[in-house]
């Protein structure tokens, strides 16, 4: 018995002498939920992907997080824009310290060549291509080999951010004999078959296997150290960069930390427990519960900053307006009425969010229509919309109505979400409550996240819970509630619009002056509020837990939430 | 005799085959099959709809999901509506033919996410589910060896130790884990082992300090596996050794004047030996398709994980791949299961080898 308590001691003893070592000095560990997957930039797998891409390649332009504004990167200032009726035109300059790690200059030539490299075809390039398919032609300039003019489709607002917002490829490394130069920018496809040198360009693009070397290609400041699959990636900072000694003056150029090293950690309670066991250094995304418990602990809050910044990501339930049931907007409005938000942002995201009448956040106050009355739990205002829309109530406590068909239809709906995600399961239990309180049957349909697209795609469901991430930047809702958006491609699922909504959506889509979009948002919000295809439940911040080691965060309502290229290691004491 | 050679080596090919097409055509025709979707969980503001279609047509056409899938299709007839079923026939030119060639040359294709290989993606995963499923399979056959002996000596803590090994029998892994977790990897608890992660290698050190620092890593979550598996194979275990403890030959055995240890190692143990075989042979098609729960849990980037995330993306080659190497080793576990069989009860020997007698 001795001998087992002998050896008991010595393994503890063992296992309790060999600690992790402490992490090197100057270097950033942030959880991630999941791998990155590739880091090709014309692929962007994932947001983490998107993260790192951004700390490797270049584009044109950036985006200033905490101003909400864009800003020149590769360019040296923002593009000078000319339109006429059937072409828009933007005209940039690189700015001529830009080089290449071999110290090459960075010149329209390698934007010639990104844009080339995007269109190939049997590359994984396919978002790209359908995304930048407006830009038709590069005019560079014969004067002056980083002056290139962008010929583009007839103008639109977002073309601006857009045409300045793709990762630049070095032509000199991957294509050094100026094959793709001869090419004309639309029709790569149909060339690239009939010639084997294009086929050569290609296959040697595919064989750089850009998925997993970012870096060698990229003109950012850091490049891959290390990456094991599903475990951790390690960016390493550049010396010497070409924008070291740019970076007093423009702060979108600033690199800061020496390493930057992402650790995958799929499991929540994994990520929080290495959060307070400082082994990593920021958390972001924390689920609200975790939060709330981190804000109450003394230990934690000693050594973290927590903050919770606002994000563009808001829940909506959308209706199937096509249903016999819910093709009257009193119907939704009754629906609605259903939701208690407070109750939701109290029990289940313990605050980690607020409510908001439409697709505008309260945050932004110039574009709110703060005259909306502020939507609330009011299930006497319910009967009252379903008594207008014509349903009565049976003796057995449901509803009916005669439907178009001259039958009884039942007031019943199924509520379809994303399975697995408790805000949404706690918000169809809610409203199944609230709804049964009145003599409604809700079913609730929770499905795999594929699946769900489909299903809505199909139109096969009721009332959905999704999320959908905006951006201050653009305010085009087609894509959501246009007519033309319905169908098995399109992101309308709620089956929404009407000649007048439509022309409302392409007139904001196409507005530019705050005054016209502030007049245009605020009747966007009163329709959508009176004509319910949707109803924007809350927007969520972005719970973020960053060790006190670090300072000049860049909070912001953009994703991830921080700006880890600028973080400032304190002096430890 | 050459016959029966080759049909005892074509017959597991077959059945590999057979199951790796059931696999293909099932995972494709399950409605979502054909869409590797570029929509992501959220809808971005901002994304058009006419490009989005046209870069999944483009997607599609890339990975060749665009062809018909199989040799022939079923649809309603034309012109007599979908009481007549019509036969249309695609020819060679299909997804199945395609990856059956592919298969045939001894490809397993690449992955559909960042187009690596699907064999060197598979390659980089299995030994890190093998450093964690090996050990914890091997402990557990030896705990469970050592711990069923000592009980079927019916012990005074044998009871406690019985009723322990139901009540974690019954207990799922994702709760023993994470238990295990929030106990042993909590700074408010006792913060003895890392919360996550896989040990770095730290250049040159001896093989002492990687052993130890590996064991610091995968303490919890082997220990998790092991406090899973381990209950049901010692109830098993014992429950066997009980029944064979009743025969004749043990009776004679004492008769004999042996002792208590040699009656049970020497005699009743390798008769309660065939049901725990069976039980052991299952772990080997275990051992390499990983614990997901357990990988993902504690952060390892193994097997399990793998194909999780390749099912929930819709990466059919990682998917496929993976169920292959699992149905190779199912197979080679029901050989390993028929020779330990043999080896156990020399009964069974005899009937394998002389079946002509029978």
């Amino acid at each position: 018995m001795l001998g087992l308590w002998f050896r008991t001691a010595l393994l503890v003893l063992l296992l309790g002498s060999c600690k992790p070592a402490t992490p090197p000095a100057a270097q950033v560990r942030i959880r991630w939920p999941r791998d990155p997957e590739s880091l090709h930039p014309h692929m962007l797998a994932n947001a983490m992907a998107v993260q790192a891409i951004n700390l490797t390649y270049q584009s044109l332009l950036a985006v200033d997080a905490s101003r909400q504004q864009l800003v020149p990167l590769l360019a040296d200032s923002l593009p000078a824009v000319r339109r006429n009726g059937s072409a828009s035109f933007f005209s940039y300059r690189i700015r001529p310290q830009a080089t290449w790690d071999d110290g090459q200059p960075i010149l329209a030539a390698d934007v010639a060549f990104s844009l080339r490299a995007m269109r190939c075809p049997d590359l994984p390039n396919e978002r790209m291509q359908a995304q930048y398919g407006f830009i038709q032609d590069i005019k560079i300039s014969a004067a002056d080999p980083r002056r290139f003019t962008l010929v583009c489709a007839p103008y639109a607002p977002d073309y601006r951010m857009l045409s300045g917002d793709f990762a630049i490829l070095p032509e000199h490394l991957l294509d050094s004999a100026h094959t793709l130069r001869t090419l004309p920018l639309t029709g790569i496809d149909s060339v690239a078959a009939a010639r084997p040198a294009v086929a050569a360009v290609i296959q040697r693009l595919a064989a750089a296997g850009l998925e997993r070397s970012p870096g060698r290609y990229g003109s950012g400041p850091y490049q891959l150290k290390t990456w094991q699959t599903g475990q951790q990636l390690t960016l390493q900072r550049k010396h010497p960069w070409w924008g070291d000694p740019l970076q007093a003056t423009e702060p979108q150029l600033t690199a800061r930390p020496e390493q930057i090293r992402f650790q995958i950690i799929p499991d929540q309670t994994a990520a929080l427990l290495a959060l307070r066991r400082q082994e990593v250094d920021v958390y972001a995304g924390i689920p609200p519960a975790d939060f709330a418990r981190l804000r109450q602990s003394a230990a934690d809050t000693a050594r973290l900053g927590l903050y919770t910044p606002d994000s563009y990501e808001m829940v909506t339930a959308g209706f199937n307006t096509r249903r016999p049931v819910l093709r009257q907007s009193l119907t939704r409005q009754a629906i609605s009425c259903l939701f208690d938000v407070e109750g939701i942002l109290n029990g289940a995201l313990h605050q980690q969010g607020y409510a908001s009448v439409g697709m505008i956040s309260p945050h932004q106050p110039v574009f709110y229509n703060d005259s909306l009355p502020a939507d609330t739990f009011n299930p006497t205002a319910a009967i009252t919309y379903l008594q207008q829309a014509g349903w009565r109530r049976q003796p057995d406590g449901t509803w009916q109505q005669l439907g178009t068909d001259g039958k009884p239809l039942p007031l019943t709906f199924a509520i379809s979400y994303r399975a697995g995600n408790a805000a949404y399961e706690f918000i169809a239990l809610q409203v199944r409550t609230a709804a049964a309180r009145l003599g409604i049957a809700v079913q609730l349909r929770p499905a795999e996240s594929a699946l769900l697209t489909q299903q809505l795609q199909a139109g096969e469901f009721d009332v959905y819970l999704r999320s959908v991430v905006g951006n201050p930047f653009a305010h085009n809702f087609i894509p959501l509630l246009h007519s033309a958006s319905t169908g098995t491609a399109g992101g309308n699922y709620t089956g929404f619009g009407s000649p007048a909504s439509d022309r409302l959506l392409e007139r904001l889509a196409a507005a530019e002056d705050t005054l016209s979009k502030r007049k245009l948002l605020r009747q966007f919000q009163r329709v959508l509020q009176r004509e319910r295809p949707l109803r924007v439940l809350y927007f969520m911040r972005n719970p973020i837990a960053v060790s006190k080691r670090f300072t000049n965060l860049g909070l912001s309502s953009l994703s991830p939430g921080y700006e880890v290229a600028g973080f400032v290691e304190k002096p430890q004491p | 005799m050459r016959g029966r050679v080759l049909y005892r080596l074509l017959r597991p090919l077959l059945l590999g085959w057979l199951l790796l097409s059931v696999v293909f055509l099932l995972s494709r025709l399950a409605g979502f099959g054909s869409t590797v979707d570029l929509t992501p969980e959220t809808d971005i503001l901002s994304s058009r709809q006419f490009e989005r279609q046209q870069a999944q047509q483009a997607l599609q056409k890339r990975l060749g999901l665009n062809l018909p899938l199989f040799y022939l299709s079923v649809v309603p007839h034309p012109s007599y509506g979908p009481w007549l079923l019509a036969v249309r026939w695609h020819g060679r030119h299909n997804q199945y033919h395609q990856w059956l060639r592919q298969l045939a040359a001894g490809s397993l294709g690449s992955s559909y996410r960042d187009g690596q290989p699907v064999t060197s993606i598979i390659s980089e995963a299995l030994p890190n589910t093998l450093r964690l499923t090996l050990p914890a399979a091997a402990s557990s056959v030896g705990l469970t060896l050592w711990l069923g002996l000592r009980l079927a000596r019916r012990r005074w803590w044998r009871t406690w130790v019985l009723s322990l090994c139901v009540a974690l029998d019954a207990a799922p892994l994702f709760l023993v884990a994470t238990a295990l977790l929030l106990l042993l990897a909590n700074p408010d608890a006792f913060p003895l082992f890392p919360a996550y992660g896989l040990p770095e290698s730290a250049g040159t050190e001896s093989l002492w300090e990687s052993g130890t620092r590996h064991l610091y890593y995968y303490a919890l979550p082997i220990g998790s596996l092991l406090l899973v598996t381990v209950p049901g194979l010692v109830l098993q275990l014992v429950a066997a050794l009980e029944q064979e403890a009743g025969s004749q030959y043990v009776v004679t055995a004492r008769a004999k004047g042996l002792s208590d240890r040699q009656v049970l190692r020497g005699h009743v143990l390798r008769n309660a030996a065939l049901p725990f075989i069976t039980l052991l042979t299952d772990l080997l098609p275990a051992l390499l398709a990983g614990a997901v729960v357990v990988e993902v849990i504690f952060a390892l980037p193994g097997m399990g994980r793998l194909l999780a995330e390749a099912a929930a993306a819709r990466d059919y080659p990682v998917l496929l791949g993976g169920v292959a190497l699992v149905a190779a080793a199912r197979l080679i576990s029901y050989w390993l299961a028929d020779a330990l069989y043999a080896w156990a009860d020399p009964r069974l020997r005899r009937q394998t080898t002389l079946p002509t007698h029978a």
